[in-house]
């Protein structure tokens, strides 16, 4: 009875997916890449003179008549890599006011389709132990102090990640964004686990 | 209101919105603030220290702040913080469709239930009586919803047990809902899908997925009854967190007996008409939540394939200029959320949620007292808590 989990583990065979070196088997259309221009009012200001900010975006499906959505998941920008951490990359998370479908989507990175560790990706517990630290959700009152402790705890060298439109642009709920400087910033409402997995692994100057 | 009755204390306690205490049946005004989450011992012990847990930890998924009072093992006193993370939502004065997108940013996870809550709400305002087919999209999108939320709990259950191989193959079940989900809403947290009278979902699609989702849960069984015939699990399970007594919602209540479920004793949506029946069990403790949500997500799938027969997409061209006033319930995966709104030519004049989580919160620091620290994480996920939807200001 005790060997019998490792016995049923064992039977599934292996059930992670080629991505990223193959393209995602099954990516959402929303949030994904948009293009096309117009001039529709956008509820949360991510359509600047017809262009489209990534940053402000919920991909609320609002404009879709004029842009369109091409399930395309690089939707990242990598202000500086940290080749420091091509090794192994241990992550931080701090939660400073999501709605908890971030908090979701970061985790299901470990899930076996996606399966993170194999890029020497891990979650550590602690900011005494990590590497980057992954930011998520708006700034609120009762976060600030957490989040400063946070980053000052954190051994050098160290990045961090701003992820998801609340925490890059506020997603249009009523609070302010963090001042921290993102090395890494990671789109989407939230973002897909595809994005985030590629978004990390170049981060810290790996190869797909 | 068509749904609820003011200054009526009918029926079991819901929750509480900002100036309301919420029932069954009806709601009455508060003039008190909110009582503080929190159990201090009676007696001032001088062994007892307080220990900081969180905001910021790895054990926990969001942010939550507890100083938890003990004697080194045994959990004596709980002061919760559920406000750390609190958000503020620009939703007054905002158009329906303004605030909508506001709301199913509430809880992402159970953002379904949110938007139709709200909805309904905005439904019950305008008086407008939907289309079938709406409903039964409802259903099949809750349903959707609800299996997704109670495969979590699992899995989160099974990592401080040290389960890796369930935990990982029930990580893969939700990967694979949450997959279909976006397949047929275009988004993986349906967020957008749900609008006044229509649900944007292809449900010719979802039918083609019908084998699939047989096959899933029938994988789903295979892991949950392998759980229940491994003791060293079961016995982490049973006995911890025992609660029997208010206050008790969603498959906590259920978990203790109480036949409590927004979806057989509210007529907001025909569950009747897919012969629905509460399943209910008679331990309070943290195997009985474990159990009944292994259960219900059985059931959940057979109500997803049953309404999806019934289910499709509607119009209804709305005026940009009604007002009134309306309020509705139903039944999230923890437990019943409540939707007040107060609508002036279009726009919200007042909106107030009464979240489940506020509840199990409630109920989970009752259950813990006298509990020991390692059976702290088993207790806590197996009332599904969500703090994002505890802490929200409507603005």
């Amino acid at each position: 009875m005790s060997n019998q989990w490792f016995i049923k583990g064992v039977k599934k065979g292996i059930l992670t997916e080629g991505f990223p070196q193959l393209p995602p088997e099954k990516p959402p259309l929303r949030p994904s890449l948009l293009i096309g221009s117009s001039n529709f009012k956008c509820p949360v200001g991510a359509l600047d003179e017809n262009k489209w900010n990534p940053e402000k975006c919920i991909f609320c499906d609002k404009c879709s008549m004029e842009m369109h959505f091409t399930g395309d998941q690089k939707l990242f920008k990598i202000n500086r890599k940290m080749n420091a951490f091509k090794r192994s990359l241990y992550i931080y998370i701090i939660d400073s006011g999501t709605c908890g479908a971030c908090n979701a989507e970061l985790f299901n990175i470990f899930s076996p389709q996606y399966d993170a560790n194999r890029y020497g990706i891990f979650l550590t517990n602690t900011p005494r132990n990590a590497d980057v630290l992954v930011l998520m959700g708006v700034e609120t009152e009762g976060m600030k102090s957490v989040l400063e402790e946070t980053y000052e705890s954190m051994p050098e060298p160290k990045c961090v990640v701003k992820m998801g439109t609340c925490a890059i642009g506020g997603a249009g709920i009523g609070s302010k964004i963090s001042s921290l400087e993102p090395d890494a910033l990671i789109y989407g409402c939230p973002p897909s686990p595809y994005t985030i997995l590629e978004a990390l692994i170049e981060l810290k100057g790996d190869k797909p | 209101m068509r749904y609820y009755k003011f200054n009526v204390r009918d029926g079991y306690y819901i929750g509480e919105t900002r100036q309301f205490s919420i029932y069954e049946k009806g709601m009455i005004r508060r003039d008190e603030p909110l009582e503080r989450l929190q159990i201090i011992p009676k007696i001032n012990d001088k062994n007892h220290f307080n220990f900081q847990y969180g905001p910021a930890t790895g054990g926990l998924i969001e942010s939550l702040d507890f100083k938890i009072i003990t004697n080194g093992e045994a959990i004596k006193g709980i002061v919760v913080n559920p406000y750390v993370k609190s958000r503020t939502m620009r939703c007054l004065n905002k158009t329906i469709d303004e605030c909508l997108l506001l709301v199913e940013r509430i809880n992402g996870y159970h953002s379904a239930s949110h938007s139709i809550a709200f909805l309904s709400a905005v439904e019950d305002a305008l008086n407008i009586d939907i289309a079938e087919g709406t409903y039964y999209g409802r259903i099949v999108i809750l349903e959707l919803e609800r299996i997704r939320s109670h495969l979590l709990v699992l899995k989160r259950m099974c990592e401080p047990a040290g389960f890796g191989v369930p935990m990982y193959q029930l990580s893969y079940i939700n990967e694979i809902i949450t997959r279909i989900i976006s397949d047929i809403s275009g988004h993986r947290y349906f967020y957008s899908t749900n609008k006044l009278n229509r649900v944007d979902v292809d449900f010719g699609l979802l039918s083609s997925y019908i084998q699939t989702l047989i096959k899933i849960k029938r994988e789903f069984e295979n892991i949950f009854n392998g759980l229940l015939e491994s003791k060293i699990f079961i016995n982490r399970l049973q006995g911890n967190g025992l609660i029997k007594d208010d206050p008790l919602i969603g498959p906590a209540a259920r978990a203790a007996g109480f036949k409590r479920d927004a979806r057989s004793n509210i007529s907001i949506l025909p569950y009747k008409e897919l012969n629905f029946e509460p399943i209910i069990f008679n331990e309070g403790d943290s195997f009985g939540r474990f159990y009944i949500r292994g259960l219900e997500i059985s059931q959940s799938f057979d109500l997803c394939i049953n309404a999806l027969e019934r289910a499709e997409q509607s119009e209804y061209n709305y005026s940009n200029n009604f007002s009134g006033e309306g309020a509705a319930r139903l039944e999230s995966p923890s437990g019943d959320l409540f939707y007040y709104v107060n609508i002036d030519n279009g726009l919200i004049k007042d909106i107030q949620m009464s979240s489940p989580s506020y509840l199990n919160l409630k109920s989970f620091i009752k259950s813990a007292i006298n509990t020991i620290f390692t059976d702290f994480h088993f207790n806590f996920e197996s009332f599904g808590i969500w703090v994002s939807e505890v802490g929200v200001e409507f603005i």
